[in-house]
Formats: C-alpha cells, sequence, structure tokens
C-alpha cells in the first residue's frame, strides 16, 4: 500500500528486498535442491512419521513465533513477511507444479529428467525446499495478522491459516499414511493385506466375504467398420442402450431391439433366457437398409469370458455389435470377524466407505476379467491419522471462500 | 419414472424466465421494469421448487439418483446463486446467464435425453457430483468473463483511453469466480477421499487444477499490494486464464494425459 508511482533508486540488497532478491534467493533454493537431486543419490524418499513430524511441526510453529517475535527487525524476517517473497515464493511453486503437470511423473529414460528428479516432483529437493520457504512465508503472515488482533483480519486468517494447516499436515502426515489393500474371496476369511511395496501385513481383523453383487448397464448397440474395426457412428460417442422394443438408427440403417436377454446361452439358431456362470447378454435385432429396403434378422451377443460374442455383418462395410456391459455398481456384502469374537456386517461400495477402529475401508476392485460372476473383491484399507487437521484448514479454507465471495476486494470497495 | 408433470411444470418456469429476462434486458433502458423481471424470475424458480418437491414425495428418496435428476438440481441451484450474487454485487447480466443456465437445463431434460449415455461410471455416483461440477462450471465462467475485462483493458490501453473501472470489474470477477474456484478444489478434495480413499494424488487434471488456482493467487496478491500497476496485472489476469483453459481442455492432449481419472471427455 506504500507503493508511490516515482521509483527511489536502490543497490542490490539494499534494505528492503524487493522482487529480485526475492527470486534470487527462490532460484537459489532451486538450483540448490537439483543439485542435491543429483550429486546426493538415495534410493529412500524423505518421509518423518510418528512421532517425529509431531517434533517437527511443534519445533516449526514455536521457531516461527519466536522468530516474528524476537527477530521482526531483521532483514531476512521483514523480507519473509513481506509481498516480494510471498509472490516469488508463489510464482516458483507454481513453476515446479507445471512441471509435474508436464512431464509424467513415472520412470523415466530421458537422462536429464532422470538425474533432476523431474519425474518425481512431490519428493524432490527442490520442491521440498520452495515448499519450505512458501509455508515459512505463509506461517509468518499468518502469525502477523494474528497477533494485530483485529476481526478485519478474519477473512486473511480462514484463507492462510486453513492452507498452512492443510498443507502442512499433508505433507508431514505421509510418513503416517498407511495404505493396504487386501483380496477377499467369497466365503472365506481374509486378514493378511499387503502394502503399496508388496509386503504382507497382518491385520487384527478378519474380513468375511459373504457376497460379491454387480449391477451392469443394459450393453450397447455399435455401428463397426469392418476394415478397422473401430466403431463408425457418433464418433465412438453416446451409444445406445439396448433396450427392448427400441428402433435407433445408424447411418441409413434402421435396428429395432426384438428382443433383450442380459443371461442367456446360444440353443440351436436362437438364444434363451439361461442362468449359469458366464451366460452373457444378447438381443434379436432386425436391422432395415433404408436405401433399398432389405431387412436382416439375427441375434447378436456381446459374449462373455465363457462364450465368444457375436456380431452381425450387415454390408460389406458395417457390422452391428453388442458392447460389454458397463458396470453400474458393484458392493460387497461383508463381515468384519475382530479377534474378540465380535461380528460386524457391512456393505461395501464405491464413495460409501466404511469406518472401522481408524481404518477406511473401501471398495476398490475385483476380478474384471470374470465381471459379474467374480468371487474376488479387492479392498482398501487407509488409515490418516493427520486427517481431522487437514480437514480442518479445509473447512477453514471454505469459510474463507465464503468470506471473499461476500466481501470482495478491498481495494476496489473503498473506492 | 414419476415425471409425468415435469413437461408442465418447466414449461411453465421456462416461460416465466423467458419473459422475465426480456424485462431484464429492457430494464437496461429503464430501470423501473428490473422488478418485474425477478418478480418473474422468482415466480418460475417457486413452480420448479414445488415440482422438486413434488418429486421427491412420490420417489420417497432424495432425488439425486439419475442425470436427469442431476439437472434437475442444476435447474434449481442456479438461480439461487444468481439471486445471491446479484443480491450482493447488481451484476444485472450474471443474472441473466445463471437463469439462462438453468432454463437450458430444464430444457435438456424437457426435450428428453434418453438417446444420450446415461451410464455413470461407480465413482462419479456421489453426492459430491452436482457440487463439484455445477460449483466448477461457474468459477470458470466467471473467470472467462474475468478475462475477456482483461482483454478490454488490454485494448483501451492501447488505444490510450484506459479507465480503472475496467480492472475494477476484473477484480470483482475474480474474486467471485477465485472463491467458486476454491470450494470446486476442496470438494473435489472430499469427494476424493471418498471415493479413492485420498484427498490428493496429484492426477494431472489435480495438478492443473491447482496451478489454475495458483495463477489467480499470483494475481490477487498482485493486485493487493501493486494496485497502479495495471499492464502487469492485466498480463497475469490472462495468463492466469490460459492456465485455466489448459485444465479445462488442455490436459487431454498432454504427455500426462493417460493417467489422470478426470480423462471423461475420451468416453
Amino acid at each position: 500500500m506504500s507503493e508511490n508511482q516515482q521509483t527511489v533508486q536502490r543497490n542490490l540488497w539494499e534494505n528492503p528486498w524487493g522482487y529480485v532478491e526475492s527470486f534470487f534467493i527462490g532460484f537459489g533454493l532451486l538450483v540448490t535442491g537439483f543439485f542435491l537431486e543429483v550429486f546426493v543419490k538415495t534410493n529412500n524418499t524423505f518421509t518423518i512419521s510418528y512421532p517425529y513430524n509431531v517434533f517437527f511441526l511443534v519445533g516449526y510453529v514455536v521457531a516461527l513465533i519466536m522468530l516474528y517475535k524476537w527477530f521482526s527487525t531483521t532483514q531476512i524476517i521483514r523480507w519473509l513477511t513481506k509481498v516480494p517473497a510471498s509472490i516469488s515464493s508463489i510464482v516458483l511453486v507454481t513453476l515446479l507444479v507445471m512441471i509435474m503437470g508436464i512431464i509424467p511423473q513415472i520412470p523415466s529414460e530421458n537422462n536429464i529428467i532422470t538425474n533432476l528428479g523431474l519425474n518425481h516432483i512431490t519428493t524432490n529437493w527442490a520442491f521440498l525446499l520452495i515448499i519450505f520457504q512458501f509455508l515459512t512465508c505463509l506461517g509468518l503472515v499468518t502469525i502477523k495478522r494474528i497477533s494485530q488482533l483485529k476481526w478485519s483480519n478474519f477473512g486473511f486468517i480462514l484463507n492462510h491459516l486453513g492452507l498452512f494447516l492443510a498443507l502442512i499436515a499433508g505433507i508431514l502426515g505421509t510418513g503416517d499414511l498407511q495404505r493396504l489393500s487386501i483380496n477377499v474371496y467369497e466365503g472365506k476369511p481374509s486378514w493378511i493385506a499387503t502394502d503399496a511395496q508388496k509386503n504382507e501385513i497382518e491385520l487384527p481383523f478378519a474380513f468375511y466375504l459373504k457376497d460379491f453383487l454387480i449391477n451392469e448397464y443394459n450393453p450397447k448397440l455399435a455401428l463397426v467398420d469392418n476394415k478397422s474395426g473401430s466403431i463408425a457412428h457418433n464418433n465412438g460417442k453416446n451409444l445406445y442402450l439396448v433396450e427392448k422394443g427400441e428402433t435407433y438408427f445408424f447411418k441409413n440403417f434402421e435396428v429395432t431391439v426384438n428382443e433383450f436377454f442380459p443371461n442367456s446361452g446360444r440353443i440351436g439358431d436362437r438364444y434363451e433366457k439361461v442362468n449359469e456362470i458366464g451366460s452373457p447378454p444378447s438381443a434379436s435385432i432386425t436391422v432395415k437398409n433404408i436405401e433399398n429396403d432389405s431387412i436382416i434378422n439375427s441375434w447378436i451377443s456381446s459374449g462373455s469370458f465363457r462364450y465368444p460374442y457375436e456380431s452381425l455383418k450387415i454390408s460389406e462395410d458395417y457390422s452391428i455389435v453388442m458392447t460389454i456391459p458397463e458396470v453400474k455398481k458393484f458392493s460387497s456384502d461383508i463381515d468384519i470377524l475382530t479377534k474378540e469374537g465380535e461380528r460386524i456386517s457391512t456393505v461395501l461400495e464405491v464413495n460409501k466407505p466404511f469406518k472401522f477402529r481408524g481404518w477406511k475401508i473401501y471398495q476398490l476392485s475385483y476380478d474384471d476379467k470374470m465381471g459379474k460372476w467374480s468371487n474376488l473383491s479387492v479392498l482398501e484399507l487407509v488409515k490418516d491419522p493427520w486427517l481431522p487437521f487437514i480437514y480442518i484448514g479445509i473447512f477453514m479454507m471454505i469459510a474463507g471462500a465464503f468470506y471473499m465471495f461476500w466481501m470482495g476486494n478491498k481495494i476496489t470497495k473503498n473506492q | 419414472m414419476t415425471w409425468i408433470d415435469f413437461p408442465l411444470y418447466s414449461s411453465i418456469s421456462i416461460s416465466l424466465w423467458i419473459l422475465g429476462l426480456l424485462f431484464l434486458l429492457i430494464s437496461y433502458k429503464k430501470e423501473t421494469v428490473f422488478k418485474f423481471a425477478n418478480l418473474l424470475f422468482i415466480a418460475g424458480w417457486v413452480v420448479l421448487i414445488l415440482f422438486v418437491i413434488k418429486l421427491w414425495i412420490e420417489l420417497d428418496r432424495p432425488p439425486m439418483r439419475t442425470l436427469g435428476e442431476t439437472r434437475l438440481w442444476y435447474a434449481t441451484f442456479l438461480p439461487l446463486i444468481g439471486f445471491l450474487t446479484y443480491i450482493r454485487w447488481k451484476y444485472k447480466w450474471f443474472l441473466a446467464y445463471s437463469i439462462a443456465m438453468a432454463g437450458m437445463f430444464l430444457a435438456i431434460n424437457y426435450m428428453n435425453p434418453e438417446t444420450y449415455s446415461k451410464t455413470l461410471m461407480p465413482a462419479l455416483q456421489s453426492p459430491w457430483f452436482i457440487p463439484h461440477v455445477l460449483v466448477y462450471l461457474f468459477s470458470y465462467a466467471v473467470l472467462a468473463a474475468s478475462s475477456i475485462v482483461a482483454v478490454k483493458g488490454w485494448y483501451d490501453s492501447y488505444k490510450g483511453k484506459f479507465n480503472i473501472e475496467t480492472l475494477k470489474l476484473a477484480d470483482n470477477l475474480v474474486y467471485i469466480g477465485f472463491a467458486f474456484l476454491t470450494l470446486g478444489l476442496l470438494f473435489g478434495a472430499l469427494w476424493a477421499k471418498e471415493a479413492w480413499g485420498h484427498y490428493w494424488t496429484w492426477d494431472p487434471k489435480e495438478v492443473w487444477a491447482f496451478l489454475t488456482w495458483m495463477g489467480y493467487l499470483i494475481y490477487i496478491h498482485y493486485r493487493h499490494f501493486h494496485i497502479h500497476k495495471t499492464q502487469q496485472a492485466l498480463t497475469i489476469l490472462a495468463l492466469a486464464f490460459v492456465v485455466l483453459l489448459v485444465c479445462w481442455f488442455g490436459v487431454n492432449y498432454l504427455p500426462v494425459a493417460n493417467t489422470s481419472v478426470h480423462t471423461y471427455t475420451q468416453y
């Protein structure tokens, strides 16, 4: 706010530090970080876990408060609580995240990418150093505003403290985050889970899968080019769901669905309803060529892991095929068995995890080759003790966003 | 479907809204007409709410399951956001915009979208789906408007008749848009925790959404402390919109695309 139109002649590193110095320091951190990446080769990523992350957090916050209280007149602390430092660190974080948004974060054969660690930005030293500066700026300005004890800072504190909390809890919490997956088969208790490194971990409770259920949408109809084998209709989008009695148009063909069976088997020259493992959906269709009024009647089927698919060739160029049905919903009816002899029944579904003894249990996957006949359900167990802090941060920012919407820009309003 | 009366209710709502939009247009010339526009908007909205209540009672469950029902909720909430924004910021065009969008969603439902893809993968079937997408749609619309203002500002200063009011309008739009952008991002995080077990996985779309957020964050901080450097502010605003466009459309064409869960447009 103290900025004037006139420019003041000033030397580099002269008080107070501005944008040039800020970016100088920022790039210094970047270079240091990449230097560490190239010359300090470690295989294990930098994570700290309980209780050291708690020590770190407490120490860091206490240090920030002390720095603000007793050293706020020093050059570096004054710089860190001013705008050029904030903006330069936001810009540099943006720059590094942009690298992550362009270069796939997977093992690479490119030497530059591998040596500088550009394919693992989140654990890159350069990123960690820049984030550290970013958090220090954020922490100091938050402390500054809080210590002013003014209501007008309310929105500012919600946004800045919220972001600080969510970020630091997210970063420090990585070391304590546990993600396990477990294969559960119908009719068998399972208690051995595996972590991301494929280590086996014994759980203090067991899962018993009573039933695994899949609901499917009806299959869809597609017009396929005989030569290329690709879908030749609507750019491959918005295919029609097979629905008994419906008529659809594909180019100059009129296709009517006479009959549809979700589970069926071929018997002679037709399909009949059957109910056995691997019985595919099928439909009887009538295809009328509008140009020459010729009519074909036939059965088509999408096939399954046990039976081949059947399509219908309707001209030299095109065939009508039935796609594999898409999954609408999948769920596991499970019992959780504890060592104390408890038995807790629940149904797990995507988007509906179940909380149990500090774990969140998710429906993750199943045997997709078997589809709806799968008797395997893959569950995921996640334990993240830092989650409450992240949620506090997130909800502070949500409140801050409402505040921001309502109050708008101070400058604009006052004038 | 218990949507039997939908054509009746929706055509009443849409007619009232179209009439209201006409009045709103006239009100730019003759201010007194504006209250009629408002009355018509509210009347149409009440009719729509009555239908939602009726549907809810008949279905005996919250009507939030199918895509058509999702659109019904868009149509119900859009006018509310439009009214709130108007009460606070007095942007008539924004009210018109949200009413028109709501009308469009009703029209899509009215014209029976059954020929279109009805399948929705399990992870998308969540109560977070609507707020997450709705809030993002709004935020993008408002931020797009802010960059149109930025282009106007550029043109004006090129002509040598830059008016600071232009930038103030851009500021207000960015603040509103940024608030919604933050909400969209955070709702997405809360949803991801429920669906995939973690709130943030650096998915390419997430990365670019974060970058968009950071871009506007730079603008806000820059504007706050350098009130007089208008040219630079306009440039930052234009660049931030480029990042937003990459996030919206561009991600699918980047080398990182095939690792994303957000590439829904390819199917």
